[in-house]
């Protein structure tokens, strides 16, 4: 079993018209146990900007901190909010720094940049970035996710059915998956405003 | 021998003379399909080993996802023997299935429950009810449980080392009345009032020790088995799906319900969990 | 993002020099049954690794009037489990004057692939068709002969991909206030073309054509649809 299989988890996002979405599902374990059904792995980084951080949970926190770290201390010194794209840069050189003992998480950045443009961008654990224009996914489920994506996506949706796409996307991945669901989070970023749901799923 | 250098086999491996290689290929008619305790070997009358032969030699890793995981339970009590099981099969952490039938029918009185290698159980159930029947046909008289699952241990013990993987639940009534059997591939076989097996029977143990006692009435042996395997359904990731619930009685056994676990696990509120 | 992949790295140099009697030659298998209709797909694409032995090898194999088997994975494993499928086959016909039923078969084939348990077959089975009601039902293999009697199954390379969008698709799980309507054949082979172009757009081992067969009462059916063929 790999190490980024230890906890499990799985993280989506899609761009829409005017917004984009990130989703994860809630299940903390330790390999076939199951701990939790209240770890997030999506976290807020500015009002318009979400970073999704599935594999090894010790990592997806320390990570997370790391980056407001960072973050903090980027805008102290700049005296300005971070853009997408410079959020993006800076985690992928998080990670590289750590090119021969890496951090096992699989990151994917879900944001409206400052045109209110929507923009995804998925990583593997040493930082190499991939930025598709319809979406992205990782974690434990990410081949039966590209699966679902691949069918239910289309250009353009709009927030609401942008919301069942990606939710319906995420739990019938997680389904079939048996170290993640147990509950899953949906964030839809607009541009005055980002609505979070919580998704009902199965719990066996 | 030139074969064992090129295969890089290891020496203490061994290979069979060539003059005898002919037995082991048998010809279409002496497969199990006559004889069902004879399955095919490998050239050096060995398993092979799985890890030896874990990739291609283009480097592409061969998954052999054998169907897995699993939570049954069976309790035998006043008013005769349970049995509850879950559904869900996985290859790895894919789940192949949310339906998968874990109670095997041997016949009208006896059933077994699967738990460890799918394919392992199902094959050696299939051979133990075709033997019970033909003792039934020599004998004018049912197979006591207690003959079965020894007939089925020894058949296992057989094989014993080969890598079989399996842990099951003979269950069924007798002239001496309910009775219920562990077997494993290991070639253990007890005889016991409450067992469960499979990745999720320590969850389920948990629920089902403290819910057991002999008096139980029908309605809530039922209950208990089905709570049991809802809970570790809950906290095992390999155990889900439906949960199948039977009884056996004098009159053989019942099937009592087939319930959706997640929809078992919303109805009883413990999301507060 | 390949330099991500340690594992399989080191796992080549470790491997290469080593004989290995398994070989991973792709391709999927996706099968739909309904209440009178059958319906199975395969792709066409036959490769090793990185390079493509075929662009135009069916994985599906007509083995009576009422069942077809799809088979992918080790394609040698493939040719000598079919090859022997269609001896018992006869050997059957001859001493029963009679073509196995559905049911039989899919109870044989289990048997058979059971048989090497100790050196298996490296095979990814669907097995497809008509029941003596006229019903269409699919039977799915594990590589031991782990059977299991369902409605729809992915199966192959591209198995996980596609196995979640058929529960979604066909079994409509996880969907509400939607009324479940019986599936139509055409429905059944519009979905099984979604899906198979999803598969060839993730899946490097799944590609080139479409091939899809079909058994209703009164016909068979095959027919061509291409896909993307890099």
């Amino acid at each position: 079993m790999s190490i980024l299989e230890y906890n499990g988890g799985a993280v989506v996002a899609m761009k829409g018209k005017n917004c984009v979405a990130i989703a994860s599902d809630k299940r903390f374990g330790i390999q076939a146990q199951t701990l939790s059904v209240n770890f997030e792995k999506v976290f807020e980084i500015s009002p318009h900007l979400y970073v999704g951080l599935p594999g090894l949970a010790t990592d997806t926190q320390t990570v997370y901190q790391r980056l407001k770290f960072r973050q903090n201390l980027y805008e102290l010194k700049e005296g300005r909010s971070m853009s997408p794209k410079a959020f993006c840069a800076m985690l992928a050189n998080m990670l590289y720094e750590k090119r021969f003992g890496p951090y096992f998480v699989e990151p994917v950045v879900a944001a409206l940049d400052k045109n209110n443009e929507p923009f995804i961008v998925a990583m593997d654990l040493l930082g190499c970035m991939t930025t598709p224009d319809d979406f992205v996914v990782n974690g434990t489920c990410s081949r039966q996710l590209y699966g679902m994506c691949e069918v239910l996506w289309e250009p353009n949706l709009e927030p609401d059915d942008l919301f069942e796409t990606i939710s319906q996307a995420l739990v019938n991945a997680c389904d079939r998956d048996a170290v993640s669901g147990w509950g899953a989070v949906v964030y839809i970023i607009e541009k005055d405003k980002v609505t979070i749901k919580h998704v009902k799923t199965r719990m066996d | 021998m030139a074969l064992i250098e090129l295969c890089h086999l290891r020496s203490n491996v061994n290979i069979i003379p060539f003059q005898e290689v002919d037995e082991l290929i048998p010809s279409v008619e002496q497969m199990n399909l006559s004889d069902s305790l004879r399955l095919a070997l490998s050239a050096t009358g060995q398993p092979i080993d799985f890890k030896q032969f874990s990739h291609t030699e283009n480097g592409k890793k061969i998954n052999f996802e054998f169907q897995h995981g699993t939570t049954t339970l069976g309790f035998v009590y006043q008013g005769g023997v349970v049995l509850a099981v879950d559904s869900r099969a996985t290859g790895g952490s894919f789940i192949g299935s949310q339906y998968m039938k874990k109670i095997v029918e041997i016949n009208d009185y006896m059933l077994g429950t699967l738990a460890g290698g799918a394919a392992d159980c199902v094959y050696w159930d299939r051979v133990l009810s075709k033997q019970c029947r033909i003792y039934e046909l020599r004998n004018r008289e049912r197979i006591s449980v207690a003959a079965a699952s020894k007939l089925m241990a020894n058949m296992i013990y057989s094989y014993k080392g080969m890598g079989l993987s399996m842990g099951m639940m003979l269950a069924g009534y007798d002239k001496r009345g309910p009775s219920l059997y562990y077997i494993d591939s290991e070639g253990t076989r007890i005889q016991g009032k409450v067992f469960s097996v499979g990745s999720g029977s320590v969850y389920a143990y948990g629920v089902l020790d403290s819910g057991y006692k002999w008096e139980l009435t029908d309605e809530e042996a039922y209950e208990l088995g089905r709570s049991s395997i809802m809970h570790a359904t809950h906290r095992d990731a390999y155990s889900g799906g439906i949960i199948r619930v039977y009884h056996i009685t004098a009159d053989g056994w019942k099937h009592i319900t087939n319930q959706d676990a997640s929809e078992l696990f919303y109805a009883r509120k413990t999301k507060d969990l | 993002m390949i330099l991500a992949n340690t594992e399989s790295n080191s796992s080549l140099k470790s491997h290469n020099t080593r004989f290995n009697p398994y070989d991973d030659n792709g391709g999927s298998i996706v099968a739909i049954g309904g209440d009178d209709f059958v319906v199975i797909a395969s792709d066409t694409r036959l490769s090793t690794g990185f390079s493509i032995y075929s662009r135009n090898q069916s994985k599906l194999f007509k083995l009576s009037k009422k069942s077809i088997l799809g088979s992918s994975g080790c394609w040698c494993d493939t040719l000598t489990l079919t090859r022997l499928l269609n001896a018992r086959m006869q050997m059957y016909l001859h001493e029963h004057n009679k073509e196995m039923n559905t049911p039989a078969l899919a109870q044989m084939l289990s048997t058979m692939l059971y048989y090497k348990r100790f050196f298996p077959y490296y095979v990814s089975n669907i097995l497809a068709g008509i029941e003596s009601d006229g019903s269409g039902w699919i039977y799915s293999y594990d590589p031991i002969g782990n059977v299991e009697k369902c409605k729809f199954r992915a199966g192959g390379s591209s198995g996980v991909l596609l196995q979640p969008l058929l529960d979604n698709q066909i079994m409509l799980s996880n969907l509400q206030n939607i009324d479940e309507q019986p599936l139509s054949l055409e429905k059944a082979i519009k979905i099984i073309q979604d899906v198979f172009t999803s598969a060839a757009e993730r899946d490097i081992y799944t590609g080139d054509e479409i091939r899809i067969m079909s058994i209703t009462a009164d016909c068979f059916k095959e027919e061509k649809i291409q896909m993307r063929k890099d």
